[in-house]
């Protein structure tokens, strides 16, 4: 891959060591991957800060990297992680005291405080076409897909390099020709809510792996919706883009997204729709002790769903109930009131936390509901928790009644 | 009988040791005990297996790509291999490597699994990208 001279100086050490092995990581994947040059990137959101990607170790390595003078040179985002720096949930010590410090080394390193999932909601928003170094996959299916943006499924380290040099490998969904559709899909189901885009999303997901899926006739989803619907896609499969025809910028019409190519067609009808909300569902008993909602993390248009559906309320006795979001968005629904009326009837309005990356299990909780398709998907193995998926307002009835009704 | 071959390198350093040669892929999240370097994925060709201070030949690393962390924390728990021969390295191994300091080449001028067996002694010398084979009992 051809370096230029500021890249060479960064891979010869004499712009330091943090810049030194970040140039390395770039320089071994550009390789890999036969990435003719670099590029420039306008920003990168670094994932895996979690403590339970990082470890002991990579909390030491992250540290190591701020003492060696490690400092962004783009706008740097934060992944969602597993604490809430603002409040005790009664989570262990050790894990809380590691976990921030893993937060506060990437502050340190100049990243913006507040770690989430979705920082496009908070102002980082890319244009169409930018070339941006993101991990954390519902966020790469999303600038990609919804935005037009220019996105590689980045891992942690990665975005970090990116976040650190300011460049990318350039290959993969950063070049034109990658960017077509291999499949397409014909929905003929009634989709009526953000718990059916969730289960399409796991179901197409599933099945499509790490190609890129085309939708015909996905109704008129909101932002929102695409969000969860990209995020089933991401984690079910390993999916980075997808084109729906007529709604996302890439695709105005076949042709547009698939140029010439052949491609498979296959129909997504109730008995699809259906078995993408049987592959989300692993609760046994009825009994419910946690309801999680807010992966990826709420917007305040949800959160205010919730709060309407809360206000007057009081959820059951011996049901936790989470509501994530981040700083920003937490702010706000604690200036409209939101947050109030979502605590005041027992629930929590956490930040920056996820149930996935957090460790609710060790609240001794064992029956989560929830209205996401990737923590559905990623409970039973991150948490140990038996799982039901069905929209906010559902699962809100299950945290006032303590039981999932059918 | 010594052989040197030629490699390219994927992350800097020298290692040497004895050769562990495994033909399946290795996922290191959720597959590695990081305390003593043995593979646990169970029904792997390695399980129960150190490859602590060895020469591990694999063709690629699979799984989550938290694995880069994992392949990190068993450089820093010195558990890790003396170094990596791979038939083409991917993101997870690479990345946790070059963090790590863990030597790593791919793409040798031939085979690794036509001219290295268990117990051969290999030196990887990931600076220039050679690879010296000594065939076990040549010493």
């Amino acid at each position: 891959m051809y370096l230029n001279d500021e890249q060479k100086q960064m891979l010869a050490g004499e712009k330091g060591e943090p810049a030194q092995v970040a140039m390395e990581i770039l320089n071994a994947l550009g390789n890999i991957y036969g990435a003719e040059k670099l590029i420039p990137v306008k920003s990168a959101h670094c994932a895996g800060l979690s403590l339970k990607s990082h470890g002991i170790a990579g909390m030491e390595w992250a540290e190591d990297m701020v003492r060696k003078g490690a400092k962004v040179v783009v706008p740097t985002t934060m992944n969602v992680v597993g604490v809430d720096r603002s409040r005790d949930l009664g989570l262990p010590a050790d894990w809380v005291e590691h976990q921030m410090r893993i937060e506060k080394a990437y502050e340190d390193m100049g990243c913006y405080g507040t770690s989430s999932c979705v920082p496009y909601y908070y102002g980082f928003l890319p244009r169409f076409g930018e070339h941006i170094a993101w991990a954390e996959s519902s966020a790469v299916v999303f600038t990609n897909s919804v935005i037009g943006a220019r996105d590689n499924r980045e891992g942690g380290p990665s975005a970090w390099a990116s976040g650190i040099t300011g460049y990318t490998p350039l290959h993969g969904l950063h070049l034109d020709e990658n960017r077509t559709g291999d499949i397409l899909f014909k929905v003929t189901a009634n989709i009526n809510s953000i718990a059916d885009y969730g289960a399409l999303g796991n179901y197409v997901g599933k099945m499509v792996g790490e190609k890129i899926p085309v939708f015909e006739n996905l109704g008129n989803p909101s932002l929102e919706e695409l969000v969860y619907f990209g995020s089933a896609l991401a984690s079910a499969g390993g999916v980075a883009l997808f084109h729906a025809i007529g709604l996302t910028p890439e695709a105005s019409d076949l042709n547009a997204v698939f140029k010439g190519k052949t491609y498979e067609t296959i129909e997504l009808g109730q008995k699809e729709l259906e078995q993408g909300y049987q592959n989300l569902t692993s609760g046994k008993g009825k009994d419910v002790d946690y309801v999680a909602l807010g992966c990826p993390h709420f917007t305040l248009n949800q959160i205010k769903e919730v709060a309407d559906l809360l206000e007057g309320k009081r959820i059951k006795d011996g049901v936790t109930l989470w509501v994530h979001t981040n700083i920003p968005i937490k702010q706000m629904a604690e200036e409209f009131g939101y947050r109030k009326i979502i605590e005041d009837a027992g629930g929590v309005l956490t930040q920056d936390l996820c149930t996935i990356l957090g460790n609710p299990e060790a609240l001794g909780v064992t029956t989560l509901a929830t209205n996401s398709p990737k923590m559905a998907f990623y409970a039973p193995g991150s948490n140990g928790l038996d799982v039901w998926y069905g929209d906010a307002n559902k699962c809100i009835q299950t945290a006032l009644t303590g039981r999932w009704e059918n | 009988m010594v052989k040197t071959v030629k490699a390219r390198v994927i992350s800097k350093g020298v290692g040497e040791g004895e050769a562990l040669v495994c033909k399946q892929p290795i996922g290191f999240n959720f597959g590695v005990e990081v305390d003593t370097g043995t593979i646990n994925e169970y029904h792997h060709e390695l399980e129960g297996i150190s490859f602590k201070d060895k020469v591990l030949i694999f063709p690629h690393g699979k799984g989550s790509t938290g694995g880069s962390y994992v392949v990190y924390q068993v450089a820093k728990a010195a558990t890790a291999p003396a170094a990596i021969i791979n038939l083409n390295t991917e993101t997870i191994i690479a990345v946790g490597a070059i963090m790590g300091g863990i030597p790593v080449v791919d793409h040798m001028e031939e085979n690794p699994y036509d001219i290295i067996q268990n117990g051969d002694y290999v030196k990887v010398d990931a600076i220039e990208g050679i690879v010296t084979i000594t065939k076990k009992g040549a010493q």
